[in-house]
């Protein structure tokens, strides 16, 4: 079987377009960080979260309804997977399990809700994961950078960097909106972080491997202009990315649908991730060191040198 | 053969070994199966002797293999088979507090304290630093030093160095204590495979699969478990206290009205001239008349005892003293309860009975505090409080110019459980409190059995504990030492239960009553039997995972990965065709192997886990989908099969390594910076990356040359057949 054999398209020639739709997205993720806030789960803003299997379909009111009364001010309720399934999340942390599986024996007892998991955080405990998890992020975006830097070129590395930077704000950018659709339970907890961190990984994964070709179309194509090799080195390499993104698509699909709600959240960011690293792979990471070589070393990178105006516009 | 025997090598070893980690995990679930039916056929049994021998029959043949596969199986995190995790935290700054000699502290001592609790709250620097900090910013410059509040042993190696050594290794061994200690407990209780780890230098992380209650374990991990046995002193000093508590708290209240001046003079000698008289040898026949009836509405209705006693008290004793020199004198009745209340805000609080010895185990009555300090009379005496008032009275309590009214070898104790009688009869909660020697004649250290058991006379659960010999002398000499005295049984700073020594005891038995149920004396022994905890620890962290829920993950995440893995198979099969099939072959070892490396390094599988094995899975596929694409290249240029396959494999090597290092290097930071279920996810990258480099690599690659030396010439890549040669 062949797809996508000896094509010939011309990837970075509508870079000026891709570049300043990115950017917008960018703006638009910063944006949303900022002003729609990322909603943290419990794992980063401590407290108490209880996973209730009711006997039978319940309203989430009813269930608000019974938490009100025993005097546990701004108690959350969302549904966790199930109709009969819910989420109660609240501030305290002392013995606040008890006290709500009491408020419902007593003001819901036809429901007979059972725990199906608790997860109580200490302030102090969220307060350091959520460094920790900075601190994970910003050592490992470090990491890579060096990586690169070491195995090709300082430019590389930095085209790299910034390619996953955007894959991760992208991928915040869906999060946030999907989650305060209601889609799909989002909050951003421990394994939204480590799908982040693993889209960080697969970004570059995907960025590294057209940077090989690039590497290796350099020496074997000696005078070609960047351009030209940036456009082989994705032709040459579309086979392999779209075969292997379909094959991690769809694994992570299927999670998506049937993993359950613990695995949800996580394949869901994922698959973003990697749809988006795909795309940064070509339009931001290449791009930029076809930027960085015409603008700051003033490479010539194209057989016409009337398209200076546009590489300008490729700024990112 | 011989050609490529090394080639069968590289491709038996890694399969061999796999199945000679993994064995064990499919012993163990044999194993498991086949104790499950043999008690389900015991259950059948009709005598119990039957059942039981065919249990031991069992235990005997299978009992060790059993054990030991069980200790190298793969095992399932606790997302997935269910349990509680849960993070403990070593209070350092109270073991720091305990540390200091009672008589030095003070208020720049504790403010020290304070300080340090604070900041240890919001730091993840070691406590004895902290306080050492604040130490010297707070206490310092106010001429105080460590010596002054620590006791030094031997003057003549009187250092701050050595006080700092001792604070740091007490704090070291606290942790390594309560680690043990808790193992103890838990071992105990009964939970199978717990994992218990020291976590820094104050934290004890507890992974315990199958705990389906969360409130007990919480009291088990929680409870200090710290048994004293103190002399009480409700003697005539402590009436005499709060007698003094009162007047403080009053005197500040009136100042702060205007009503007394700043300066307090002389005027507590003044006031307590002018106060009614009304010792228990005054009291009139009509005043015992009232007491007889205040007790027998203590009965039936409790819940205004206090008021009404204190109030009849009030008004009694305001009545009798009419003609001497009341303070209340022309007052109504409404006004002179008034005003007793306001000249009495602490001991209006509780209640205090003196007791009579009357020769029948002793008669209490009520008495008030309305007379001069050394006119209390001498004996015992019985304070009750009721629930409403509690807060209160702990909240005065916790004053620093009340803690420093009490004198510093006392301290007040207050029973774990209130009266159980009153509490049946009308459902009020009262407890008895108790001055306490602060100094215990003997603590629980010299316990060394504990069995919870039923009271036969009261029919009540209590636990009987049994000390060492040690333990035993001392009991003896304290108990004949005290006779007709009382000795408070007290367990974290709550009395469980105060009785009359009546005779020496020999042979160091003793007994807690005043547990609820029988599961509290369960508890109580088991913590009894492992010891007490050198500093209190707290819950920072807690997670349940229901059964069920471990179940439907599971369930769900078989079920996703299984579906995955499907589609990727197929996929490969359709597209690389026959390359797809050693792609394929190569994924599954992969997948072994993951498992098997795992069980081998006693890693944990959890649901993270299965996300990074499924990640792995699109990895290695992606490993696979660059070198065949490679080799498919190169033959399109014109290579010969054999330099093509060397080709693609040479190039696809340099991208396979830099994106697997890059996931790698992801892993390892995930793996240093992330918690419990996100080091599992982690670890399973890692070794997924690893084991794909090598069966995508090295394992697919053998495979493929085997059969190019065993003379094959052309090889379906899933390449269109123009290009078979």
């Amino acid at each position: 079987m062949q797809f996508f054999h000896g094509t010939n398209i011309d990837f970075v020639g509508k870079r000026k377009f891709f570049v300043t739709l990115s950017t917008l997205i960018n703006i638009a993720g910063i944006l949303a960080i900022i002003f729609m806030g990322i909603e943290f789960g419990i794992d980063f803003e401590g407290g108490t979260e209880i996973a209730y299997q009711f006997s039978k379909p319940v309203h989430a009111d009813a269930i608000r309804n019974a938490v009100d009364k025993i005097g546990i001010k701004g108690g959350e309720i969302k549904s966790f997977g199930k109709e009969n399934q819910f989420l109660v999340r609240v501030k305290e942390t002392d013995n606040a399990q008890v006290k709500i599986t009491e408020a419902f024996n007593k003001y819901l007892p036809e429901y007979k809700a059972t725990v199906l998991k608790v997860d109580k955080i200490g302030p102090k405990i969220g307060k350091e994961l959520r460094g920790q998890a900075f601190l994970a992020v910003i050592i490992s975006i470090i990491a890579i950078m060096l990586y690169i830097a070491f195995r090709f070129e300082f430019t590389y590395g930095f085209g790299a960097v910034i390619a996953l930077i955007h894959d991760v704000i992208l991928t915040f950018l869906v999060v946030i909106i999907v989650n305060k659709l209601g889609w799909i339970d989002l909050e951003f907890n421990q394994s939204i972080l480590a799908a982040m961190l693993t889209v960080v990984g697969f970004s570059v994964n995907d960025t590294v491997i057209i940077f090989d070709r690039i590497r290796e179309n350099k020496d074997k194509m000696k005078g070609t202009p960047f351009l030209k090799l940036v456009n082989v080195s994705v032709n040459e390499t579309l086979s392999r990315t779209i075969n292997t993104v379909l094959t991690v698509v769809l694994v992570l699909l299927t999670i998506v649908l049937l993993g359950g709600p613990v695995l949800q959240g996580f394949a869901f960011t994922m698959l973003i991730g990697i749809i988006t690293g795909t795309y940064s792979s070509i339009y931001i990471a290449s791009v930029f060191v076809l930027w960085y070589l015409h603008t700051v070393k003033k490479v010539q990178i194209d057989y016409e040198p009337d398209k200076k105006t546009e590489l300008k516009a490729a700024k990112v | 053969m011989k050609k490529y025997f090394g080639k069968i090598l590289i491709i038996g070893i890694p399969i061999i070994a796999a199945f000679i980690l993994l064995y064990p995990t499919y012993d163990a679930s044999k194993l498991e199966e086949k104790k499950q039916e043999v008690y389900n056929r015991a259950k059948k049994d009709t005598s119990a002797t039957d059942s039981l021998t065919r249990l031991e029959r069992f235990e005997d043949k299978y009992g060790k293999d059993l054990e030991s596969a069980k200790n190298k199986r793969l095992k399932l995190g606790l997302d997935l088979r269910g349990g509680m995790y849960v993070t403990l935290e070593c209070d350092i700054v109270k073991l720091i507090e305990e540390s200091a000699q009672r008589e030095t502290v003070d208020d720049i001592f504790n403010e020290v304290i304070d300080k340090t609790r604070q900041d240890a709250k919001m730091s993840d620097e070691s406590v004895i630093d902290i306080f050492l900090n604040n130490f010297n910013k707070i206490a310092r410059p106010r001429g105080k030093s460590l010596i002054s509040y620590f006791d030094i042993g031997d003057l003549r190696e009187a250092s701050e160095d050595k006080i700092v050594e001792r604070l740091k290794n007490n704090a070291e061994n606290a942790i390594d204590q309560a680690q043990e200690v808790i193992r103890q407990r838990i071992d105990k209780y009964g939970i199978s495979e717990p994992t218990i780890q020291k976590q820094g230098s104050r934290r004890i992380m507890l992974e315990l699969p199958g705990v389906n209650n969360e409130i007990e374990m919480r009291k088990l991990l929680q409870t200090t478990a710290r048994l004293e046995f103190n002399l009480v002193k409700n003697n005539k000093e402590i009436v005499k206290t709060f007698a003094r508590i009162d007047k403080l708290l009053s005197d500040k209240t009136k100042r702060a009205k205007g009503l007394l001046p700043d300066t307090l003079s002389e005027s507590s000698n003044t006031i307590s001239k002018d106060t009614a008289i009304a010792s228990t040898k005054d009291i009139s026949k009509a005043k015992k008349e009232s007491i007889a009836k205040n007790k027998k509405k203590s009965q039936k209705d409790v819940k205004t005892e206090v008021k009404d006693t204190a109030a009849a008290i009030a008004t009694d004793t305001a009545k009798k003293a009419t003609d001497t020199s009341d303070p209340y004198a022309g007052l109504s009745e409404e006004e002179k309860s008034k005003r007793y209340y306001e000249d009495h805000p602490f001991t209006t609080l509780f209640q205090t009975y003196y007791v009579t010895d009357d020769g029948r185990g002793g008669r209490s009555q009520p008495i008030a505090y309305s007379l001069p300090l050394d006119q209390y009379p001498e004996g015992e005496y019985n304070f009750v409080i009721p629930d409403q008032t509690l807060k209160k009275f702990n909240n005065i309590m916790a004053r620093p110019e009340v803690k420093a009214l009490i004198p510093y070898d006392l301290k007040i104790a207050r029973e774990a459980k209130p009266d159980p009688r009153i509490e049946k009869q009308s459902k009020q909660k009262i407890y008895n409190f108790y001055a306490l020697k602060r100094e215990p004649e003997i603590t629980g250290e010299f316990v060394t059995e504990a069995r919870a058991t039923y009271d036969p006379n009261t029919n009540q659960p209590m636990v009987l504990m049994g000390m060492n010999s040690e333990g035993a002398d001392r009991w003896g000499r304290i108990t004949g030492a005290n006779l007709k005295k009382r000795i408070a049984i007290v367990l974290d700073d709550q009395v469980y239960s105060a009785p009359t020594v009546q005779n020496k005891i020999i042979g160091g038995s003793s007994q807690i009553t005043g547990m609820a149920n029988v599961e509290e004396a369960r508890l109580l022994e088991i913590v009894l039997k492992a010891g007490a905890l050198k500093a209190p620890v707290q819950i920072i962290e807690e997670r349940v995972v229901g059964p069920s829920l471990g179940e439907d993950s599971i369930n769900s995440g078989l079920l996703a990965s299984g579906i995955a893995l499907l589609f990727v198979v197929v996929f490969m099969l359709l597209y690389y065709a026959k390359g797809g099939l050693i792609a394929n072959i190569s994924v599954i070892l992969n997948v072994i192997l993951i498992l098997a490396v795992l069980s081998a390094f006693g890693g944990t599988l959890t649901l993270p886990g299965i996300s990074g094995i499924i990640l792995t899975i699109g990895m290695a596929v992606d490993a696979n989908v660059l070198i065949f694409e490679r080799i498919r290249e190169e033959l399109y240029k014109g290579r010969s099969l054999k330099s093509a396959i060397d080709e693609g494999f040479k190039h696809a090597l340099s991208a396979i390594l830099d994106s697997n290092i890059t996931t790698f290097i992801t892993g390892l930071i995930l793996y240093f910076f992330g918690t419990g279920p996100i080091q599992g996810f982690a670890l399973t990258l890692m070794i997924g990356i690893i084991a794909t480099l090598f069966t995508q690599i090295v394992v697919s690659r053998a495979m493929i040359e085997i059969s190019l030396i065993r003379g094959a010439t052309h090889y379906n890549f899933g390449q269109p057949k123009i290009l078979n040669i």
